[in-house]
């Protein structure tokens, strides 16, 4: 097992070099910054100052190996537009993505397993044929456009719940977060529902082809034969064997919720780091954007790691590193 | 009242969307208290879903039609509502299935899948759990069985996992164990043993059993009373001795009949499914065996070893430099194997599970390249290098519905070789072809149709005429019948004795059933831990083994009781 971790930790180490040159090298050619930091008017001599400022005088090669220097020491470089450090900015932003993605995901497997595992047992049943076809709904419609009827119908019409924001909050350990007040939860609800919808579907969906597969086995009909009423079945036999595919989608789609939440963010108007991505690719804040891929490649990483450790603990043949 | 189980009218049927498919087809029969009946038939007999039935466990579209009665202890089961039903199974009656990789979970503990069976009936505490599952495994044999019920069941062999699955069925002492073909994915030592383990378990508690199988050896050696079924009806039951002596229906005669066992090694079977294909018509082949010479060294194995190892990478290299870690695990599949066989020859190699012999099989075909060694075929080697030379050497596998592919015609499978190797042109192709087809008595009218529409036996048949249509002087057969009902099982052997016969083959035949091996082989090979132990002609093996493995395996044959 501990070979397993130092070798995934040495493969980790060299993804993020390769991504960090892909990146360097992604945001050098969408455009110069120059441009857009400094007004038209400004005379050339101002012009050559700034450009020196920023090193953006050097060659990119240097620039990439000044970049990885200050990368290493933990110094994620300063944002143009706020001039700030770009670490303390993506750590003011990232708690509240964090908290929304969190809480989405766990919906989608909370109210996505049992449903799926539900429709996987009694695949002939009418409920399942239901939960089958509202699956698909749920990941052929828009996101945006179940956001904004989301908000047309509980905000709008009904007026039971807020149209927006973060609402209040309560810190914990210095992070402040909703969850922890009601009001909190009221903003929180529509739209970690709006991004759980297309992972409730597709989880659900998995377990439902999961359980229909398990239940046919000789596993369930040995247990049937002994007598085990068909509830602990389902619980103990059926989710066990179901779950290594569900870790899996459960691990990416953490992964593209953190990194993507960015629709749902601006439809409710959450105060998340979707927007301040948004910002700094507008305005070619070079480093934000450096800082925030290299992040998301980052927790990819991490994420995957998780994953293949919870692989483990959930199958013993992969534990003991043979078949 | 002294019967158990009272079986009246059976009748259980599938109500699918293409009309009614009758698997059970009006049975009775009884059973007294620690009796043991044999149930025999053949794929599709309804002998399983008979066991089904019995335990309550039929699943829709499948019901028990209205007029089935079964009475178990006095007590009608027909009509019971599924929550009385899961109070007698695992409680009264029991089942024990085929393959025991698939019934236990293999990611739950033992001792947490007996636990569920135990709380399935009864409410008890954590240490009666662990008690109680430790002497449950006691009781199968198991050797140490406080370490062995914290382990899961990959650390399991087949055997001991069978003897799990019966320690579980055995947990709440039922009435009734039914047994649905235990013993027929595992080799013949381990199948004796569980035998033996079943039958005195059987005695001790005084259940009654129902085995069922496919095997007459098997249940004759167990049961006292035989239950012959075909197409959803009884057709034949009585006492073992009775029915083995003196069957009264045709289809037990001819059951009996295609046995290897009850027939003169190297002569044809009688196979009522060898009549039913047709006569097979060898005429117009070629095949550039035919008419060579005799040669006592035809193909020459030499000193092969098979070491299957992982590399070792950049990482766990500089870890073995540091002595951090250990090389890769590495298994040494065959060691040190020489044999020869003349042109001509069946030679069987035999061996239980994990002997080394499919590997050894397949680095004579070239599909793997051995360690160290040289394999020959007519003095020229099969490999060159990683890569196999020529199309000398063909193979059959036990799996003809895995070593089809489904997504091609029979013509398609069967032509692709010919062509790409040049024996045929793309226009020749059809009646080239057509050729093999009928040298396997398979009608060639049939060669656009899929795999999926062929029974096992007629697969089969179309993997043999794949590897014929290749020409070769020499083919590997891998199991070829293991997956293969009596009948059908006769019906292939007769045909690769006829083919040996008009083509010169030589044949390299690979099994773990023993009588198999001595009606068909000339010479046999013993193979056990990757180790050739004995080598001698059929007769000198079969009647005067010198290894004592031989002499056990030997020992673990079922045999019809004479």
């Amino acid at each position: 097992m501990a070979s397993f971790i130092i070798r995934r930790l040495a493969q980790a180490l060299v993804v993020l070099l390769v991504m960090s040159v892909l990146v360097f090298a992604g945001v050098y050619v969408i455009g110069n910054p120059v441009d857009v930091l400094i007004s038209p008017d400004a005379t050339q001599a101002i012009r050559q100052q700034v450009i020196e400022q920023y090193g953006l005088d050097l060659p990119v090669w240097q620039q990439y190996l000044q970049f990885l220097q200050r990368l290493l020491t933990g110094d994620l470089g300063r944002s143009f537009v706020f001039n700030m450090p770009v670490g303390t900015l993506i750590a003011q932003k990232l708690p509240a993505t964090l908290e929304l993605t969190l809480i989405a995901v766990f919906f989608a497997s909370g109210i996505g397993i049992p449903l799926g595992v539900y429709a996987g047992y009694r695949p002939d049943s009418k409920t399942s044929r239901l939960i089958m076809a509202a699956s698909i709904l749920g990941f052929s419609v828009p996101t945006f456009w179940i956001g904004l009827m989301l908000i047309m119908v509980f905000a709008v019409q009904l007026g039971i719940l807020p149209a927006g924001g973060r609402g209040a909050t309560r810190e914990l350990i210095g992070v402040p977060f909703s969850f922890l007040t009601l009001d909190g939860w009221s903003h929180l609800i529509l739209p970690a529902l709006n991004l759980s919808l297309f992972k409730m579907s597709m989880i659900c969906r998995l377990a439902a082809s999961g359980t229909r597969e398990v239940m046919l086995t000789d596993t369930i009909k040995f247990a049937r034969a002994a007598g085990i009423p068909e509830r602990t079945i389902l619980r103990r036999h059926v989710l066990k064997l179901i779950s290594i595919p569900l870790v899996t989608v459960f691990g990416l789609e953490l992964g593209s919720t953190l990194a993507f939440a960015l629709v749902t963010e601006t439809i409710f108007s959450w105060p998340g780091l979707g927007k301040l991505i948004v910002d700094s690719i507008t305005s070619l804040d070079r480093p934000v954007m450096v800082a925030y891929l290299m992040l998301v490649s980052a927790l990819f990483v991490v994420i995957n790691l998780c994953v293949d450790l919870a692989y483990a603990l959930l199958d013993p043949r992969l534990r003991h590193g043979k078949n | 009242m002294t019967d158990l189980l009272e079986v009246r009218d059976l009748r259980t049927w599938f109500h699918t969307d293409r009309g009614i498919v009758k698997s059970v087809e009006g049975i009775s029969f009884s059973l007294r208290r620690g009796e043991i009946m044999g149930l025999v038939g053949e794929s599709g007999s309804g002998k399983s879903i008979t066991g089904f039935s019995l335990i309550g466990l039929i699943d829709r579209p499948g019901r028990i039609e209205a007029g089935s009665s079964i009475r178990f202890g006095g007590r009608e089961l027909v009509g019971l509502d599924e929550r009385e039903l899961r109070g007698i199974r695992g409680k009264d009656i029991s089942m024990v299935f085929q393959d025991p990789m698939m019934t236990l979970n293999p990611v739950l503990k033992i001792i947490d899948q007996i636990g569920m069976a135990i709380r399935a009936h009864e409410q008890v505490s954590d240490a009666e759990i662990r008690r109680r599952a430790v002497e449950a495994l006691d009781r199968v044999r198991i050797v140490e069985p406080e370490r062995k019920v914290d382990q899961y069941p990959h650390e399991f062999s087949g055997g001991m996992r069978q003897r799990v699955a019966i320690a579980i069925a055995l947990l709440h002492r039922p009435r009734l164990v039914i047994a649905d073909e235990p013993t027929t994915a595992l080799d013949v030592s381990v199948q004796a043993e569980i035998l033996k383990v079943v039958k005195s378990l059987v005695a001790e508690m005084g259940t009654s059993l129902i085995w069922i199988s496919h095997d007459l050896a098997t249940v004759s050696s167990i049961a006292d009373k035989i239950t012959v079924m075909r197409r959803g009806e009884i057709v034949e039951a009585g006492p073992v001795r009775k029915v083995l002596d003196a069957p009264r229906h045709p289809y037990t005669q001819a059951l009996l009949d295609a046995l290897p066992s009850r027939s003169q090694p190297g002569e044809l079977l009688a196979s009522g499914a060898t009549e039913a294909a047709g006569r097979l018509d060898p005429s117009k082949l070629s095949g550039t065996a035919v008419g060579a010479p005799a040669d006592p060294q035809f193909i020459q194995i030499r000193h092969i070893d098979k070491l299957f190892q992982r590399p070792a990478g950049l990482l766990r290299r500089l870890g073995m430099q540091l002595g951090l870690a250990s090389e890769p695990a590495r298994v040494h599949a065959v060691k040190s194997a020489s044999l020869s066989i003349a042109r001509g020859e069946i030679l069987g190699l035999v061996g239980e599970s994990g002997s080394g012999k499919s590997t050894l099989g397949r680095i004579l075909c070239g599909i793997i390249a051995p360690s160290a060694g040289t394999v020959s075929v007519g003095g020229e080697p099969v490999m060159q290098g990683e890569r196999k030379r020529g199309t000398k050497v063909q193979m059959i596998f036990q799996d003809p519905f895995a070593s089809l592919d489904p997504r091609r015609t029979i013509f398609q499978s069967v032509a692709e070789g010919p062509i790409v190797h040049g024996l045929c042109t793309k226009a020749e192709a059809r009646a080239y072809v057509e050729r093999w087809l009928r040298a396997v008595a398979f009608d060639p009218a049939l060669a656009n149709r899929y795999p999926h529409q062929f029974s096992g036996g007629q697969r089969q048949r179309i993997a043999i005429a794949r590897a014929l249509a290749m020409q070769p002087e020499v083919i590997v057969c891998d199991e070829p019948v293991a997956s293969l009902d009596v009948s059908i099982q006769a019906q292939v052997i007769n045909l690769l004795m006829e083919l040996r016969r008009h083509l010169n083959l030589t044949l390299l035949f690979i099994s773990h059933d023993l009588s198999v091996v001595h009606h068909l082989c000339d010479r046999v090979v013993v193979m056990r831990h990757g180790e050739i132990v004995e080598t001698g002609s059929a007769s000198e093996i079969f009647h005067a083994p010198k290894q004592p493995y031989t002499r056990m395996l030997l020992d673990a044959i079922p045999r019809l009781a004479s």
